[in-house]
């Protein structure tokens, strides 16, 4: 028999507006939308301004919450997740926030950085399914525009190359055209302005030449009825093509003069004639859309089509690349860290999200080299801390950062890190470990001339075994091998021994 | 305002010429109920009916509109309306036919009804003179048993301020002097005819049945009221107040508390008819109209008994079956098996239901399975009006103490229903229900039911969508029209629906539901364009339309305009019309029937041919400014190919009914047609025939399948 579908409620707290749809997951691909309900509440104005929420908009949005509460459980949802985005996440005292509205609503909210909520809306796109690797194989954005910012994500070859954040968010361009008192009939020119002057700035040092073809419009305000359209039947829809977009936001948006939808359809069209894309998708998802198929994923419910951690280290090699590190010896390194990791699991028991933080901080490890050559870890450390790594949140960026500092720098401990940074102890003990396993990988590289084509990693007694095999001369790696797998010993109490295969 | 829009042939579309005051239209509807008291070919107690409906509808008009009318002279408003009058204008016009209407619902009363009565076997003692010693003895002593224990009487002098006459009530009025003293003046004493009592007394008598009415009784024994004067002379008077509640929503901390407290406050509104007998003495009417404030124009001085409303409990008198039609007995709905539950037989297929031909239990039932079935989450209910001890209302308060998310938007601001739902409201809260009193600055009119049911394959939602209100008293006297479906699109529209009722934000889009006041006003206008379109392209455009009231300015030059074009459009419009037939060059295409029957007409039903791919819509709203504009109402397709059959037969049947149907006339008027040669046909009579006849088979149905086929052994050939 089949088995009853799960009931699983995302709840998104964003800046202007409450969200919470409910889903139903049936297992394989079947999963649909049921309710979704919306209130408008600004948390936005008062976050980013005074950095704390009014007695009165607390009260409501408790109120609300109450109230979503009270629908899941009518529902009698198997699970939920409830997230909070920019407006929680700058407000001084978000932890109080967050327990009062525990307290309160009985929710549990947690908080997205702005790298893992875009990239759950990024999932959101694909969670669509129907067209979206198609559509990535030719050079694609996605443009996904929040209250305060927008995302430009930049694919080719179904490949992620970079993301950015703009502060071109529709109420942030609301807020300015009312700061400048535009009359209706010059907002649009004004909205031209504003945005055409920063979308040159991501072309010219992202885009570079490369072609665009597509763009996927992630939002809340056009793209729910940009989805109901269908061009031809043999596309997706929702995928329509610059003319039928452009005549569409003249005969209905236009008309509609909320300024949300008029700012959000600008920004779609400034995006399409910037880029030089003839097609636009507007698959009509949300950022709950993408928290339930991250949910849905993870809990097996059901099985991802397109391959995410691709994607997060795509970009972690698109980072190198921009610092000029050599694509070459960090797939090297990637390869080696992933064997020692792979072959050491029983000691270090740790799961598959570190294994990718293992590797992005492989792809990562001597970016500071760009900035200077005698300060590889300090300076590669501040790069990553300061990079948007789509899909790493900020305390997971911390920990790769750590990594990728101590892989040149002499390992701090618990103390005295933890004074200096917000690391905490499980945290600490994951830098420490795959630190360690790093500078193994290092030290199998250390001419950097990748001698190790094939290193076949055992775990015997109380040794690592590296076997390698190549005809190459050695002497190097073997020479500060010992030195620099101290740390190793330490952290795992097990001496790595370097063996040669000679082909003979 | 919009740029006036012409037709081809340069006429001006706002023009007040083609427009007819909705007000005067109204009160055509109320003299076509007249007219069916007049009808000779009735059955003399559903005439008695008739002419008791005249009065209620006439008091309901008076505190509504009239009073509105009152309000916008007094403020000083001088707006005209579609049909270019002001509304000074329209008072007097409204005065000059309500008096003719009155004057010629009495003269049936006296000179037909009455004696028709007598006739059958029915006398009515019209006043108290005309008592024998005997009866008079019988009633004394009804008086002193009955009635004297609840009166109140109120004699008004200089220590005692005029009292306060209640809305609606029925009172005497008396001139009295103090005994012994043949100084003094005489003074006003009044007593109100208690309400709590019927007020038809019958009376003993050898052969039929006789009655009197309660106010006759009391005036022959008003001098036991006020002992220490003489009864100059006595006289029943009514007087009618502004019932319109005006209440400020925003300011309003708790709507239900202000409403009850305006509720109150309408027994004091001001007093905008007088309706005493003609024989009434010229000093008592003048301490009257002096105290009440009342205007010449509203004194209406009528020849019999004061409020024949009366006789809606005369009908009720046992007997005179004869004299009745035969009560109808809805069928059970064949599309719902008993056997199975309620919810399994909408899984089969949308199901239509036409009340009051078929049975609205299920309705009822749909809720109380609801409450009870284990896999139900939530339902989901907007109330207007609910009858008293509705099954309903106690369906949904036992689904909530059974655990289920019940949320209810109860519409306080239901005219004359405030007070009942308040008391609907309190008590669903107190079952756990969450109850929402209505939009602030919209009344909730729409009629939708959502059940969320968790199945064996996932969320499932049940869905009833209806024209009339979720009330199991007047499904039996209205005409309406319910669906029950569990379509997903339907499903998904009717929760975004509840969603915004919560008040949580309008989904940017709609599968199937359109929802006034968002933009079914445009989706009608959108739809009557499109035959204009067909017609303009010499293809074939039509239109019926089948409502309450047809008065909202933009349709009406929509349907101009498309007539103009040659859309054949044919309109069932039971009460206001404001378009005018007939016009050349502008609605010769157009025809407008008015069904007043046995039930009221009720449903609204839309048809739209679409080039031959025909559209049909069910809706909770008339095309009334106040339904598109000021409401909340849905409109919803019915898309079945055996439901919209039905659907067709019904508007078929309603446009070729000449029994009951009266057509608008070019002038204004409405009449009959003339029958003569022609095949009698009356489309409710229709309706009821073809319920029985599909019960009876049914019936068979199921005897012939309990026919045993014995086995035989094959014939030999």
């Amino acid at each position: 028999m089949k088995k009853k579908p799960k009931l699983f409620a995302a709840i998104d707290v964003g800046s202007y507006e409450l969200s919470m749809k409910i889903y139903e997951i049936a297992g394989g691909k079947e999963w649909k939308q049921i309710d979704y309900i919306r209130h408008r509440i600004d948390l936005g104005t008062e976050s980013y301004s005074r950095g704390i929420l009014s007695y009165e908009r607390m009260e409501e949005l408790c109120h609300i919450l109450r109230e979503f509460k009270g629908i899941m459980d009518s529902y009698r949802v198997d699970d939920y997740k409830a997230y909070g985005t920019s407006a929680v996440r700058e407000l001084k005292n978000t932890m109080i926030v967050l327990d009062q509205i525990r307290t309160q609503t009985g929710l549990d909210i947690e908080v997205l950085s702005n790298s893992e909520q875009r990239y759950l809306d990024y999932k959101s796109v694909a969670s669509a399914g129907y067209g979206f690797e198609e559509i990535i194989e030719k050079g694609t954005v996605i443009l996904d525009i929040g209250g305060g910012s927008i995302q430009l994500s930049l694919f080719d070859k179904d490949t992620l190359i970079t993301t950015q954040n703009i502060r071109l968010g529709v109420f942030r361009l609301k807020d300015q055209l009312n700061e400048i008192g535009a009359k209706p009939s010059h907002t649009v020119s004004l909205l031209e302005e504003m945005i055409n002057d920063q979308l040159s700035v991501f072309k010219k040092l992202h885009v570079k030449d490369r072609e665009i073809h597509n763009i996927i419009v992630v939002d809340d305000y056009v793209s729910t009825t940009l989805c109901k359209y269908r061009e031809k039947d043999s596309n997706p829809a929702g995928y329509l093509s610059r003319n039928t977009f452009e005549k569409l936001m003249e005969e209905k948006f236009m008309k509609e003069m909320t300024g949300s939808v008029i700012i959000s359809s600008q920004l779609i069209k400034c995006t399409m004639e910037t880029l030089g894309a003839g097609y636009l998708w507007a698959p009509g998802v949300t950022l709950c859309d993408g928290i339930a198929y991250d949910y849905a994923v993870n809990n097996k419910l059901i099985s991802a089509k397109h391959d995410f951690e691709q994607d997060i280290a795509a970009c972690a090699k698109n980072i190198s690349n921009r610092y000029q590190g050599s694509r070459k010896r960090g797939e090297a390194l990637e390869k080696l860290a992933i064997s020692i990791f792979d072959a050491t699991k029983k000691l270090h028991g740790l799961g598959k999200r570190e294994r990718l933080f293992l590797r992005i901080a492989a792809i990562l490890q001597d970016c500071g080299r760009y900035v200077s050559l005698t300060q590889v870890g300090e300076c590669s450390y501040h790069i990553v801390m300061n990079t948007e790594i789509i899909g790493l949140s900020h305390a997971e960026r911390g920990m790769v950062a750590n990594i990728v500092k101590f892989n040149h720098e002499e390992f701090t401990y618990y103390n005295e890190l933890a004074n200096s940074t917000a690391i905490d102890r499980d945290e600490y003990l994951i830098i420490a470990k795959l630190t360690a396993i790093l500078r193994l990988a290092c030290a199998l590289d250390s001419s950097h001339k990748q001698k190790f084509t094939n290193v076949k990693v055992s775990l015997e007694d109380n040794n690592l075994i590296l076997r390698v095999d190549t005809d190459k001369n050695i002497e190097l790696e073997k020479g500060l091998f010992d030195s620099k797998v101290k740390f190793f010993e330490e952290v795992y109490n097990v001496q790595p021994v370097l063996k040669q295969k000679r082909r003979i | 305002m919009a740029a006036n829009k012409t037709t081809k042939v340069g006429l001006n579309l706002r023009n007040p010429d083609y427009y007819l005051n909705r007000e005067l239209s109204w009160l055509s509807f109320d003299e076509r109920i007249l007219g069916e008291a007049k009808d000779k070919t009735i059955p003399l107690f559903e005439r008695l009916k008739f002419l008791s409906i005249v009065s209620s509808n006439l008091d309901e008009f008076y505190m509504v509109r009239v009073a509105s009318l009152k309000d916008m002279v007094d403020a000083g408003y001088t707006k005209k309306d579609i049909a270019g009058m002001t509304p000074k204008q329209q008072l007097a016009a409204i005065s000059v036919r309500t008096h003719e209407l009155v004057a010629s619902q009495y003269s049936t009363y006296n000179r037909t009804l009455i004696p028709a009565l007598t006739e059958v076997g029915l006398t009515v003692v019209r006043s108290h003179e005309e008592l024998t010693e005997k009866e008079g003895a019988f009633v004394d002593e009804y008086f002193e048993e009955n009635i004297y224990p609840v009166l109140t009487p109120m004699a008004v002098d200089s220590s005692r301020p005029f009292p306060l006459i209640r809305n609606k009530s029925l009172n005497i009025g008396a001139l009295v002097k103090r005994k012994g003293d043949k100084k003094t003046e005489t003074e006003f004493a009044t007593v109100q005819v208690p309400g709590v009592l019927n007020r038809v007394v019958p009376i003993p008598c050898e052969s039929g049945k006789k009655i009197i009415f309660l106010e006759e009784v009391i005036e022959r024994n008003i001098s036991k009221l006020f002992l220490n004067y003489d009864i100059i002379c006595a006289s029943p008077f009514r007087i009618m107040r502004n019932a319109d509640l005006s209440i400020d929503e925003d300011e309003a901390e708790d709507l239900l508390k202000e409403i009850e407290k305006q509720v109150k406050r309408r027994q004091w509104g001001k007093a905008i008819r007088l309706e005493v007998q003609d024989s009434i003495p010229k000093k008592l009417l003048k301490i009257l109209t002096e105290e009440l404030q009342i205007e010449d124009e509203d004194i209406f001085k009528i020849d019999g008994t004061v409020d024949l409303t009366v006789f809606m409990k005369v009908y009720g008198l046992e007997g005179f079956e004869e004299h009745k039609n035969g009560k109808f007995n809805p069928i059970p709905v064949s599309d719902i098996n008993p056997e199975e539950d309620i919810f399994a037989s909408i899984r089969k297929k949308d199901i239509l239901m036409h009340h009051p031909y078929e049975s609205f239990e299920p309705v009822v039932n749909f809720i109380k399975e609801a409450a009870k079935d284990e896999d139900v989450l939530a339902i989901k209910q907007t109330l207007y009006r609910v009858s008293g001890n509705s099954p309903i209302i106690a369906a949904l308060a036992e689904a909530a103490e059974n655990g289920k998310q019940v949320s209810v938007l109860v519409e306080l601001k239901a005219r004359f229903d405030e007070e009942n739902n308040i008391v609907w409201a309190r008590k669903l809260e107190k079952a756990g229900c969450h109850v929402i009193y209505g939009l602030v600055g919209l009344k909730t009119h729409s009629k939708i039911t959502l059940v969320v049911r968790r199945e064996e394959d996932g969320i499932r939602r049940y869905v009833h969508l209806a024209t009339g209100n979720y009330n199991d008293a007047t499904a039996k006297l209205y005409t309406d029209l319910g669906l029950f479906t569990c379509n997903e699109a339907i499903g998904e529209d009717a929760t975004a629906v509840f969603n915004m009722l919560s008040g949580y934000s309008e989904p940017e889009g709609w599968n199937k539901l359109s929802l006034a006041p968002l933009w079914m006003k445009d989706k009608f206008l959108a739809l009557i364009k499109r035959e204009t379109e067909y017609a303009v392209n010499g293809e074939e455009g039509r239109i019926i339309a089948k409502m309450n009231s047809l008065c909202d300015q933009d349709i009406i030059m929509a349907l101009y305009e498309a007539s103009n074009a040659g859309v054949k459009i044919d309109l069932i419009v039971r009460g206001i019309c404001c378009l005018k037939v007939g016009i050349p060059g502008l609605s010769e295409n157009i025809t407008v029937h008015s069904i007043v029957g046995n039930f009221l007409e009720h449903s609204r039903i839309y048809y739209f041919r679409n080039g031959g791919n025909e559209e049909y819509y069910l809706s909770s709203a008339d095309w009334m400014p106040r339904n598109l504009e000021r409401r909340v109402e849905i409109l919803f397709p019915v898309e079945a190919p055996d439901l919209t059959a039905r659907l067709w037969h019904i508007l078929d049947c309603e446009l070729k009914d000449n029994l009951k149907a009266y057509f608008l006339m070019p002038d204004g008027t409405y009449s009959k047609i003339d029958r003569r040669g022609k095949v009698i046909f009356g489309s409710q009579d229709a309706f009821c025939e073809e319920a029985k006849e599909k019960f009876k088979a049914s019936v068979k149905d199921v005897k012939n399948t309990r026919v045993f086929v014995p086995e035989t052994k094959p014939s030999e050939g």
